[in-house]
């Protein structure tokens, strides 16, 4: 009896066979990588937006508070975002001729507001609070990261549950004192490993037990 | 009585040519178009019923907020109960040695695979959101989470993929040797087209390739059939306890509700007894009309129907006794929930489906006792069906009926079978059934090698050598390979294992680094084992290792993710909560010792291997219909081919002395 195969097929026949056990494995794992990826969760990506306003200019080196534009961080759910009234608070005296703030200028006198490109999203079967973290001692800086050194704006941070379970889970490594609350380049001090338990009892952080509960974001 | 189980006036290579000429040949071919014709039409409605459920969710079903298991679960339970059944009866057929098993062990297993795959879409349909299937799995994901091992969620997603791969192999390792056969037999018929056509055909060869590919180089060698015995038995091993613990523990997961009429300590075995009961009726149902259609009363006679229908009487008690201690212990000491249940199963608004239990379930199998019945196909294919709807109208009752009394008021809401849940039911028997009509249409139904063995222990020529070729002189007919050629070794053929084993015998001094001794035959050949020395070859460590390793790094996750890493206060259950654990690391432990043991049958074989010398011995295809060889391979200059040859050619007549020895080319 001849040979129905040739001597190659059986590298072939193997070669197929390891590929389709990497292809198992990797496969998987290269999903998991471009999930994880900045191209899919945006961050590091600032999008061109209507008027190219600058957070390091702004609130790096003028110094303007964030409570100056987001105005209701510590009172509601939403931090807010400025109407063109606020620019124009300044911007009615300075730079009135500028180029750059032309789309301001034109937003202002037709009374309509500008169509900012919105960086961060939870989906909509989140809910989120901004005043409880501000006023229980959750910096800017911990989920936008440091606005004062962007240049224009991006994504910080990409807002998996995961990025929020780390800190429901352990806020004892992130709470601050009231005054750190603004400072967008916070690094935990020297004694947060004592600090933080002591401010997670004073402001009535239950952590574990009870922020990890699926009705505390999923309502 | 042996005898009754194979038609008398068969010979081993006309038992291969009756099962292979199916797939090759095809008679009733028109039969079969109109069949699949049916069935494909049932798989389009299949797809529709999809389509639709993707497009409004599962509420088409007319599941709601009491009654959220209903078709579906019980579609899913009905499936997985007849997959359970068939296999556990061909393995445990298997492992008890009852050699008349070839009659009905490739069509068991080929149900329990195929019922498996219905199954298995059910749970993931009924999530709601199927394409998020994964997120039941243990991957590591962006939320930060763990499933949670101790829903019967998990335990079902473990336990499906578990079995489906079980099913797969313990069909596949069976299935092996018959598709060497059907290579052979496809490579001789792509042969015979050269004479008609002139050349030899593409299709005819590609054909043949294909079986070649799907037997990965299966050559019937001695270690070949050595280590294919033990791994078919050991993953029958496995699959029966796989069975044990998905059956129980679908029962141990509705014990873990607070519903009434699912915590009578009777039902893990009520379970596991209804699922092999329809399994068996399924599988006897298609081994009567297989027969008729393919006409294969001599492989498949009266006595394999008689076995069936005995069993399926002993299966039918045990479950009229599992309904009876049931009703009596509740009546008797159970707590008033429990006793309301059983009276609305039998006479609230789903009332027809306990009768129904008791009119095709329960009543039809007791025509058994009587021997005309047990004889008679039609009663058994008929009788085999009606128990598979008494088993799908006892899920439906034992999961219905208690969900649609719910304890709150508001929630009593009546169900009642929607049109689409029937569809999708009816489209998933479309998927079995095209299914399994490509099986019959591609490959054998009966499996070759256990009818080859029972004809071979059993059949007229048991014991002495078929005694077709008498051997001359064997050196005579060595063929004209060119003596110039690199060698590979001497190759001798024999008609009888016993000559075989008997040649080996005599050659076994010759065997050192220089010489590898090697046999090939259509069948297990363990006396030859005996002479090759490699009898204590054992694969069964593997099994044992891959099991318990699996097993224990799944209970370890468990445990890891449940105790430390995601902790999580549910239903007032501690942290180690380890009883829950047990179901799905069990079935996890099953997989992962099947795996091993595929992976080592591979391995120790140096399969797959398409192209291999021993092909080049001439006439070798008919080692996968009734001759046995013996290979003496070279492998260092201390080769002497000639000694060798003339040792084989001086043994005794019917002793060893082969009917041909030839030089075989590398």
């Amino acid at each position: 009896m001849a040979q129905l195969f040739s001597p190659g097929a059986d590298a072939i026949y193997r070669l197929t066979l390891l590929t389709a056990l990497a292809c198992l494995a990797g496969v998987p794992m290269v999903a998991a990588g471009i999930v994880r990826s900045d191209y899919v969760t945006g961050v590091g990506v600032a999008p061109p937006q209507p008027a190219p306003f600058s957070h390091k200019h702004h609130s790096g080196e003028l110094g303007v508070d964030c409570r100056y534009c987001h105005t209701t961080v510590e009172t509601q759910a939403t931090a807010g975002l400025p109407p063109t009234h606020t620019c124009m608070t300044c911007h009615s005296q300075i730079w009135t001729g500028s180029d750059m703030l032309k789309p301001v200028r034109d937003s202002y006198a037709r009374n309509e507001p500008l169509q900012w490109v919105r960086l961060n999203r939870l989906p909509q079967y989140v809910y989120y609070n901004h005043s409880v973290h501000v006023t229980k001692g959750i910096g800017c800086s911990t989920c936008h990261g440091d606005v004062t050194t962007m240049q224009m704006t991006y994504r910080a941070n990409a807002f998996e549950m995961q990025f929020c379970l780390d800190c429901h889970r352990n806020p004892e490594k992130y709470v601050r004192t009231p005054d750190q609350v603004w400072n967008m380049n916070w690094t935990p001090p020297p004694d947060q490993a004592t600090l933080g338990p002591k401010l997670v009892a004073q402001n009535h952080i239950r952590g574990g037990e009870r922020l990890v509960e699926c009705s505390v974001c999923h309502r | 009585m042996a005898g009754a189980a194979l038609d008398s006036a068969q010979d081993p290579g006309l038992i291969g040519a009756t099962q292979t000429g199916i797939p090759l040949r095809h008679p009733a071919n028109r039969r079969w178009w109109i069949a699949f014709a049916g069935a494909l039409s049932l798989l389009g409605v299949f797809g529709a019923a999809i389509v639709w459920l993707l497009i409004n969710g599962v509420g088409i079903w007319g599941n709601n907020n009491a009654v959220v298991w209903a078709l579906d679960i019980a579609s899913y339970d009905w499936w997985i109960g007849i997959a359970s059944g068939s296999l556990l009866v061909s393995a445990v057929l298997l492992l008890l040695g009852a050699e008349w098993r070839g009659a009905i062990n490739r069509i068991a297993e080929t149900c329990a695979l195929l019922c498996t795959l219905a199954a298995g879409l059910y749970p993931i349909l009924h999530l709601g959101r199927p394409w998020f299937f994964y997120w039941n799995l243990p991957y590591p994901n962006t939320l930060g989470l763990w499933p949670q091992f101790r829903s019967p969620l998990v335990w079902d997603a473990i336990d499906i993929v578990s079995f489906l791969v079980v099913s797969v192999s313990f069909w596949y390792i069976g299935l092996l040797p018959d598709l060497g056969a059907l290579r052979d037999r496809a490579y001789e018929a792509a042969l015979a087209t050269e004479a008609e056509y002139g050349r030899v055909r593409k299709l005819a060869l590609l054909k043949a390739q294909l079986y070649g590919i799907l037997a990965a180089g299966w050559r019937g060698s001695a270690s070949h059939w050595q280590l294919w015995v033990q791994a078919y038995r050991t993953v029958g091993l496995l699959g029966v306890l796989l069975v044990v613990s998905l059956q129980t523990g679908a029962s141990v997961m509705l014990a873990g509700s607070v519903l009434p009429g699912w915590h009578d300590t009777i039902l893990p075995v009520t379970f596991l007894v209804n699922a092999v009961f329809s399994g068996v009726g399924v599988t006897a149902a298609l081994v009567v009309m297989i027969r008729a259609v393919y006409g294969l009363d001599a492989l498949i006679t009266e006595r394999h129907l008689a076995i069936l229908a005995r069993l399926l009487l002993c299966l039918g008690l045990a479950s009229l006794y599992g309904y009876a201690t049931e009703l009596f212990s509740s009546f008797l000491h159970g707590d008033s929930f429990a006793r309301a249940t059983l009276v609305r199963r039998m006479t609230g608004a789903h009332a027809w489906a306990f009768w129904t239990i008791v009119a095709c379930m329960l009543v039809p199998v007791q025509a058994f006792w009587f021997a005309s019945a047990r004889r008679s196909g039609p009663a058994i294919a008929a009788i085999g069906l009606l128990v598979a709807i008494g088993a799908y109208a006892d899920h439906f009752m034992v999961l219905v009926v208690t969900l649609q009394q719910d304890f709150l008021p508001s929630s009593r809401l009546a169900y009642s079978i929607s049109i689409w849940g029937v569809a999708t039911f009816a489209g998933s028997i479309g998927l079995f059934l095209t299914l399994l009509l490509l099986v019959l249409r591609y490959l054998p139904v009966v499996s070759i090698t256990e009818t080859r063995r029972l004809a071979r222990d059993h059949g007229p020529a048991a014991g002495a050598g078929a005694g077709a070729a008498e051997p001359g002189d064997p050196l005579a007919a060595a063929d004209v390979d060119p003596r110039d050629a690199p060698l590979w070794g001497i190759s001798a053929e024999f008609a009888s294992e016993a000559e075989l084993a008997a040649a080996a015998k005599a050659l076994h001094r010759f065997q050192s680094e220089h010489v590898h001794l090697d046999a090939h035959g259509p069948v297990p050949i363990p006396q030859t084992l005996r002479a090759l020395r490699i009898r204590d070859r054992t694969i069964r460590p593997f099994a044992i290792l891959g099991a318990l390793l699996g097993g224990g790094a799944f209970l370890a996750m468990c445990i890891y993710a449940t105790a430390f890493d995601y902790t999580f206060l549910i239903g007032g259950r501690p942290r180690f909560s380890w009883p829950s654990f047990v179901v799905p690391s069990v079935s996890f432990a099953m997989m992962s010792g099947t795996l091993a043991i595929h992976l080592a049958l591979l391995v120790l074989n140096r399969l797959p291997r398409l192209n291999h010398p021993a092909f080049n011995i001439p006439g070798f295809s008919r080692s996968t219909v009734d001759r046995y060889f013996l290979s003496a391979e070279a492998q260092g200059d201390a080769f002497d081919a000639e000694r060798i040859a003339e040792t084989l050619a001086d043994l005794p007549p019917q002793a060893g002395r082969p009917i041909a020895i030839r030089r075989i080319a590398r």
